[in-house]
């Protein structure tokens, strides 16, 4: 009997705490997540191919996200796999990059530093300069 | 018994694969633990070596290296309890820090560039996946509450 009164003190605890950390993650991800800017945005998104070639895309976009800017840029084309992630890009003005076949892949910059997101949670916000660039197996 | 155990494991995932992050594998990993003891230490590298063959050797693959060992030390450890509502809230938490646990490995890539940046890297890392996290730990406590005590009943007979 004091057995079961101390397991279920336990349990109660325990799922006391669970239920404040789920509350407390959600007020951290509202909190710090990466928010995205609304309104008029004049970004650079710049490809740099298999042959070290750049190309230059100045973009005038309301776009939250990257993808949706991507697709605003006129003559940029890419494609790729839907995930749970959003798309995960593999070709770009139609040079592929394939992982699994050649150890290729294309690189995601925001001003100089990795992307910590897909395209299609990566925020875009005025005067960002993108770039994409092939990177050959290592 | 290794090999039953890991395709269990592996029919499991591959069947709820359509479900984000609704998954069986912390559920059996518990399970294993708790019935069979030790031999669920050979269980898990098999299991990751399988993952790694089947959807590729990425950085998800190191997290996994940690990741599941430290669920069943967990259950290892409170082996002797055995309320249904104790190991959903484990299970239910193991869900829900699962994706802090896994932003290690971004923390250290970033810290290529200083500590500073790497912490950065895993934060963001961890808040942005904190929804999906939030969806794992609430599959992991409901299919521990509702599988706990028919599959622990069933294999408690085979054993």
């Amino acid at each position: 009997m004091a057995e079961n009164k101390r397991m279920d003190k336990k349990v109660i605890i325990g799922a006391a705490v669970l239920a404040a950390a789920v509350v407390m993650m959600a007020a951290g991800f509202f909190l710090f997540r990466e928010k995205p800017v609304e309104g008029s945005k004049a970004i650079v998104i710049e490809v740099v191919d298999n042959e070290q070639k750049t190309v230059t895309y100045n973009v005038k976009t309301d776009a939250e996200y990257l993808r949706q800017a991507m697709e605003e840029a006129e003559g940029l084309e890419f494609s790729g796999a839907e995930s749970e992630y959003g798309m995960m890009v593999d070709t770009v003005n139609g040079i592929t990059a394939d992982y699994n076949v050649n150890g290729a892949y294309w690189s995601f910059y925001v001003n100089g530093g990795y992307c910590n997101y897909g395209i299609d949670t990566q925020p875009v916000q005025d005067g960002d300069t993108f770039r994409i660039e092939y990177t050959p197996a290592q | 018994m290794v090999g039953m155990m890991v395709a269990v494991i592996e029919v499991c995932k591959m069947a709820l694969s359509f479900l984000p992050n609704i998954e069986l594998t912390s559920f059996w990993l518990i399970m294993f633990t708790l019935l069979f003891g030790w031999k669920v230490f050979l269980v898990i590298p098999v299991f990751i070596l399988i993952e790694g063959c089947v959807y590729g050797f990425g950085l998800w693959w190191a997290m996994y290296l940690y990741v599941w060992p430290i669920l069943v030390l967990l259950a290892w450890k409170f082996r002797k309890e055995e309320s249904p509502w104790f190991w959903s809230v484990l299970s239910g938490m193991f869900g829900l820090f699962f994706g802090l646990l896994c932003c290690i490995p971004y923390v250290i890539i970033g810290a290529a560039d200083g500590l500073r940046h790497g912490l950065y890297a895993g934060f963001s890392w961890w808040v942005s996946g904190i929804p999906w996290d939030i969806g794992h730990c609430a599959g992991n406590l409901v299919l521990m509450r509702v599988l706990y005590r028919p599959i622990r009943s069933i294999m408690g007979r085979l054993r």
